[in-house]
This record gives structure tokens, sequence and C-alpha cells, in this order.
């Protein structure tokens, strides 16, 4: 057995909002509540963020275990490595997702202990009844991860959806082809349906879809209404924030306190604008984060940031949303086809926007509409070595927002979302101290 | 097209053009011919020759450091699709008139808008291969394929046909079983072809227009086959899995150690090559049917049917086959770092083989000289491994 290791000691990082500060406990309260429905014998779902599946498992009570979400826990109380390497030793390399080999050198652990490994954080993440991959435009890991996990549980059944959207093309009019992709959406969705009755006897109520899609719906909408207040200077929220106030929208979709928080953080952040209460008393550089996930295990850099007079009131990621009013939505009775057009028309949100600007792309017209509209000084991307999906392409989007929309300071970190060994907090303070110089330098000349 | 006439001398048309990859694509580029680079086994290429067009893999450089490549991608992206973006930077975007990139991985997949961008060549399509085999997927691929079909003839100035679509099928179908017939030749003990040989028949195949490569394979098995065996002391017979090996490094520092490397699991190699397209009165119906269900690629996900073992046998049973018909004696999985989809499979894959009582090696290399030189050492623990069993 591994040798158990007492995770470093981690100081919690300084919170702007109630909201953020709310959502530690709620994460908690989730993963108790899996456990305890375990034990209920309700059927539990690994499950992975933004798969358009959630009002599906919430309609039909299936309780998601997000293993993501899990892998991060770990992350922030930096008891990830133990897992890490228990993935290591399976002949799993270190170079794969991260995520993803935390949560299979966990599933490896508790299944020859047939009990959870020694002090799991937070209580452990239950063994599930399914698994539920996806195969999309991005993350191998998503169709690789549960079937490299039935090696441990092979009596676990995985299903996995399709869902692609169209690629950005010069010469396609993505409307010409959103067709057969919306259809084949449909028909997966439906496959999982079915697969869901069967393997754990439950009926799909199909109202309670429809009731759960209209709360998706308005959940995307007051989430989107609540962040743009951040326009605000100085802003009232940053993104040291979302990394914790993007959970309802990622991990909890699907639910009436998904709603209820994203109204409970529009009335805050309008109290705190009415206020001039910004995240920091002085901001004097407005960042938009760019891309990358954050290094779950030092989320306090955000705070260092804010020390040196920075606050980011806008990032792309975990903003996994639009308001469903703009993205010009066909009417339809069929939850699952309303599923499928709003995920088909989310991806395809940017691509007229990027027509209409010589060489630009939805990616970097995405990041050219925040400039703007938050007042941003600079760009700083995440590059975690670790995925593939999310840190391929930031040099580049860099390289052509400076083509065709000019010049702005920028920064990449390097590190990793889970694995703490390729983080050095001296080295990102020393980045992070450079690029304000720079910021500070612009505007001097300017 | 007139044909480049390769004198009947298949094994040193073979050298020529490994060791002067690009020389034929400039060729007939020079002679008015459109050039098209793609990435990956996946890309359907019935398609572009259909259209009149000359695919051109693209493949990387070992001996190359990669330089230009990291201004615009990071280098966390697999590091053969690092040195192909390199050389295409600081090569192939001279002759190049489009590129097709299929969904293959992440690695791939996520870096397609930063090659289009950066090659900023008159034709780009990036071609949407679903993950999974089921016929809902293959309903999909079919509709993808019209579309690249639409795009492609658009660029070409004409609709590709039905005709032109299965006569290149045709074409293909042959080249694949020269391909086959060349395998054959690996069988004996010792194999009639070496290793480091095949690999570069297929590689230099990859950059000649198809009829071409039908005619040079054709050449290097009249060729081989009138080889004299010589008896010689037995060497290791050796199976090499991984994904794109498009250089002959890895492969002969194997045989280099005291093998001989007589099956593979590999891009170019069996993979691409095991499986023909059916003639179908749709001709995209054969196309869509190949390039989705009958290549066995991790990034393909197959879905469970029955029990886990007969899971393992559907996923990696082709491996198991390859051994007993070739008489491997042991398997080198040999995977980039980070490599997601082919990295996933390292445990079940090296368990399942091993089950078969064939002893695995995996090496997770980074695709370039000086790493690649590094594996020795475990190489020839590995083959003492195996004389002494």
């Amino acid at each position: 057995m591994t040798e158990e290791k007492k995770p470093e000691e981690r100081k919690r990082r300084k919170t702007a909002t109630e909201a953020a500060g709310r959502i530690g406990p709620m994460v908690k309260a989730a993963i108790r509540e899996n456990l305890q429905a375990k034990e209920e014998g309700k059927p539990i779902a690994y499950s992975f963020i933004v798969c358009a599946y959630e009002e599906i498992i919430r309609a039909m009570d299936i309780v998601p275990a997000w293993t993501e979400n899990y892998a991060a826990i770990c992350a922030v109380k930096r008891d990830a490595t133990r897992f890490l390497e228990r993935a290591e030793s399976e002949n799993f390399s270190r170079s794969l997702c991260t995520y993803a080999l935390c949560g299979l050198g966990f599933d490896v652990w508790r299944e020859e202990l047939g009990e959870m490994p020694p002090n799991p954080p937070w209580g452990g993440q239950a063994r599930p009844d399914v698994m539920l991959g996806s195969g999309q435009m991005l993350c191998d890991p998503r169709n690789k991860w549960y079937q490299a996990a039935q090696r441990y549980m092979p009596d676990v059944p995985v299903y996995q959806t399709s869902l692609p959207w169209p690629p950005y093309e010069d010469d396609i009019d993505h409307r010409e082809i959103e067709g057969y992709y919306v259809k084949h959406a449909v028909e997966s969705l439906r496959g999982l349906v079915e697969f869901l009755e069967k393997q754990t006897g439950k009926k799909m109520d199909w109202d309670r879809l429809s009731e759960l899609v209209d709360l998706v719906d308005r959940t995307w909408n007051i989430f989107i209404e609540a962040y743009e207040l951040r326009k605000a200077v100085p802003t009232p929220m940053g993104t040291g924030d979302a990394m914790n106030t993007m959970v309802p929208l990622a991990f909890m979709l699907g639910t009436q306190e998904a709603y209820d928080f994203y109204k409970d953080l529009y009335d805050e952040l309008q109290r705190k604008i009415a206020n001039k209460e910004g995240v920091i008393p002085d901001e004097k550089y407005r960042l938009l984060w760019g891309g990358g996930l954050p290094s779950w295990f030092a989320l306090t850099d955000f705070n260092y940031f804010n020390s040196k007079g920075a606050v980011f009131p806008v990032e792309t990621t975990y903003r996994m949303a639009e308001p469903v009013y703009r993205l010009d939505m066909p009417k339809t009775s069929d939850p699952l086809e309303h599923i499928a057009w709003r995920w088909v028309k989310y991806w395809t949100y940017w691509y007229d926007k990027a027509r209409k600007r010589p060489g630009s792309h939805p990616d970097v017209e995405r990041l050219i509409q925040y400039i703007e509209d938050y007042k941003i000084d600079g760009v700083v991307m995440h590059e975690a070595f670790s995925c593939r999906t999310w840190h391929l392409g930031l040099i580049w989007q860099l390289n052509l927002l400076k083509k065709v929309y000019g010049d702005i300071p920028s920064l990449i970190l390097e590190s990793d979302i889970v694995d703490i060994s390729s983080y050095s907090e001296v080295d990102t303070h020393n980045r992070i101290d450079a690029f304000i110089e720079t910021l500070e330098s612009v505007r001097s000349n300017r | 097209m007139p044909l480049k006439d390769t004198g009947g001398k298949g094994l040193a048309t073979v050298e020529d053009y490994y060791q002067d990859y690009d020389s034929r694509a400039r060729e007939l580029r020079s002679q008015g011919k459109k050039i098209i680079g793609y990435l990956c086994a996946l890309t359907p290429l019935e398609i572009i020759t259909a259209a009149g067009l000359i695919p051109f893999r693209i493949k990387g450089d070992v001996n190359e450091p990669i330089t230009l490549a990291d201004t615009q991608m990071e280098t966390i992206a697999c590091p053969l699709v690092r040195s192909c973006f390199d050389i295409s930077l600081k090569v192939n975007r001279n002759f190049l008139d489009g590129l097709v990139i299929p969904h293959a991985c992440d690695s791939i997949c996520r870096t397609y808008d930063v090659w289009k961008y950066s090659l900023d060549l008159p034709y780009s399509h990036f071609v949407n291969t679903p993950h999974l085999t089921n016929d809902l997927s293959l309903e999909f691929f079919k509709d993808e394929l019209n579309t690249f079909r639409k795009s492609l003839g658009k660029f070409a100035g004409k609709e590709i046909s039905d005709d032109s679509l299965s006569q290149a099928v045709k074409t293909y179908n042959e080249n694949r079983a020269r391909v086959r017939e060349l395998y054959e030749l690996r069988k004996s003990d010792p194999s009639q072809i070496s290793g480091a040989e095949i690999t570069r028949v297929l590689v230099a195949a990859m950059g000649i227009p198809i009829e071409e490569s039908v005619e040079m394979i054709s050449g290097v098995i009249d060729e081989v086959k009138q080889r004299a065996m010589v008896p010689t002391k037995r060497l290791p017979r050796i199976m090499v899995v991984g994904g794109q090996v498009d250089d002959v490094a890895f492969i002969k520092l194997v045989e280099d150690s005291g093998a001989r490397v007589v099956a593979d699991d590999l891009c170019p190699g069996a993979r691409e090559f095991a499986a023909d397209v059916n003639i179908t009165g749709n001709p995209i119906d054969g196309i869509a049917e190949r390039y989705l269900r009958k290549i066995n690629c991790a990034r393909t996900y197959r879905e469970k049917k029955g029990t886990y073992q007969e899971y393992l046998e559907a996923r990696f049973g082709h491996i198991g086959r390859a051994i007993k018909d070739f008489q491997v004696d042991g398997v080198v999985l040999y995977i980039y770092k980070y490599c997601d989809p082919f990295g996933f499979e390292v445990p079940a894959m090296k368990s399942y083989i091993e089950s078969q009582g064939t002893p695995v090696l995996y090496l997770e290399d980074e695709y370039s000289m000086s790493t690649i030189g590094r594996l020795r050492t475990r190489i020839q623990a590995f083959l003492e491994l195996i004389s002494s069993r």
C-alpha cells in the first residue's frame, strides 16, 4: 500500500463575495450527499461537466459524481500526489490528464481495499453504478478515462454520448450543417436515456425533464446577467471568486439551488456596485483571464495579483454559458432537441462575429469582446501541462489577437491543474511581478 | 497523370523518397498539380484523390530541433504533432495548396486552428470524425464526409463524382493489398525484409501519389522475393505498437540492438493497411465504414459488448492475432509523451498482451533522436529477457 502522506497545510483564499465563500461548504455537502446516496442505494453516475446531460440525470434521480471536481478537491487540499502516484504505478504516464490520473489512482486504491483509501479528502468518492463519458470536439480523456477505469471496475457500464459541433470554416456557414449535428446529438442523448433506464431501472419523467430544461435555460441567463455586472469599475468580483462560483453552473446545473445561487450572486453584485465596493480598494489594472484552467492548489495567486493592484473582472474559463435568448434557438417541444440546439448554438455563438473581422477567429473574437466590454488592460492565461483540451492554442490566440486587434500585454503562466510538482510559487510570483511592471510601463507610455 | 518511372528498382526508389521525402510533391506542384497536406490515418484520402488533388502526408523529423513551432504551439502537444507542425512552417508551406485535418486526438483536433491560421494555405478543412463506431455515428460521419466532398470539390473547381470516388477506392484498396502482401514477407524466420526497410517503404509511400505507391511497393515485393535466404542466428522477433512512427530511427534502434521487427500496430503500418473500403453503391458509405470502424486506433471508442475479456479482445485482439501470425517473441509499446488516447490504453493493452504469454516493454518517448538514443539500454535488457526465456 502506498504510504499515506499528510497533505501540506494550505491557507484559505480570501474571497471578495459572500457567494464565493459559500461554495466550499456546498461542495463538501454535495460530496457527503453522494456518499449518503450510495448508502441508500441510489444510482451513482461518474460524470463530466459540460456534457449536456445534467437535466437528464437530474430528471431521472440519478446522482452525479463529478470526477473532475473530486480531483480538483484533492488538488485544492494538496492531497492529490498519492493518487497520481498510484495511477503512475499502474503504468499510466504522468503526462496524461491529471484529473483522470487522480481519479484513476483513487479508483484503483478503493477497488483494491474494497473501501475508501485512508483519509480520503472530504470522505471520498463513491463507487459508481454507471459511468457517463462523452466524445466531443475536445478532451480525449472524456472517452478514455472511464474506459480505462473499467479495467478496475469491469462490472460498471459506460455510456458515451457523442456531441460534436460544427467546426469554424471559411467556406462553410455552420448553419448549413448544424441540422445533422443537432439530429446526431438528439439521438445520442436519447440513447443515454435508454441506457440509464435499462441500467438503473428508473423511468424518464419527460414532463420533469422539460421543467429542468427550462430551469437550466433560466440558470444560464441569470448566470451571465450576474457575471456581466462585473463590468462595473471597480469590479465587484474577480476570477479568483469565479473559480468558486462556477460550481453551481458546472456541478449543480438542473437544480433550483443553482438558479438561486446566481440570483443571490446577482443581488450581491448589485449591492456591491451601488456601494462602489470593489475586489480591492484601489483597482489599477483590469485583467482578462483569457484561457486555461487554474492551478487548483494555488488559487491564492489570484490574491497575489490583487495585492499588486490587479483584478480580473472577466474570464473565459468556466464561463460555459450564454443567455439562451441570445442563441437564436428554434422552438421545439422536445426537451432533448432543445438541449441539443442549445449545445450546438452555444459552441457556434461567436462564429458570426468572427466572420465580420477579416482574419479573426471565434476564440479571439470572444477575447476582443471581453477586452472592450470589461475595459481590460492585459490578458493572463495558464498553460496546464497535463491538459491539451483547454491549453493548446493559447499562444496562437494571443498572436492572432495582436494581429487582428492590436498589442495588449499578456502573460502565460505554466503549471498544472492537479500536479503540484509542476508549480513554483516563487517563479510564478516573479512572473506576475514582471507582468505588472509591463502593465505599468505600458500605462506610463500612453 | 503521368506516373513517375520507378524503373522497377523498388528499394532504391524507396530510399530516394525516404531521404528526400517531399521531392515528388514539389515536382508535381511545379507541373501544376495541387498538393493537399494532411495529418493522420483518419484522413479519407480517396476523396482527395477523387478531386484530382495529391494527398501528401505531413511527417515530422526526429533529427530537426523544434523551433518555429514553439512560437505558435504549446510544448504540451504531442511531440510528433509539434515536429510535423515545425516542418510544415519551415518547409511544407512552400509547396502545399491545402490542409486537411481529421478529428483524431486532442493534439490534432485542438490545434487545427493553429495549423490553419499559421500556414494560411488557400484551402483547409477539418473532417469531424466522431468518436464512436455505432450506427448513429456512422450516419453522422457520412453527412460529414459529404460536407468535405462538397467543400473540396469547390476548391478543386469540379464536383467529385461517384465514378472518380469509386476509382480512387479501387486504387487505394490495391495499394493496401500490396502492403499486406509485403507484410507476408515478414512472416518467415528470418523475415525476408527488415522492419527498418518496411518503415522506409511506408514512409516513402506517404509522400507520393497513390498510383505510384502501388507501383513502387510492387517493385519492392518483386525485389525482396528474389532475395536469397541465408540461414542466420535467430533473432528475437519484435512487434512495435504505438501511434504514428514516421521515421526509421526507433525501429532501427530495436533492430540494431539485436532483434528483428516483424510486425506492428502503427501508422503508417498494419493499422492503416489491414482493411479495405468495401465497394458500395454510394462510395461514401464504404469510405465512412472503413475510416470509422476498421481503423483500430485508440482515439476511436469501441463500445463494450459482452464480458470485459471480450471487450479486451475487441480492442486488442488484432495485436494478439499478429503475435501469432508473425511469431512475435516480444512487444514494445512505443507511446509518445502527452498522448492521451494511447496513454490511457497502456495498462489494459500491456496486461492483455502479457496474458497471452508475450512479454511487453512499455516505452514513453518524445520523438527526438536525443530521446530515442536513451532507450537503447532498456531495449537491450528487454531483448536479453526474451532470449533467456
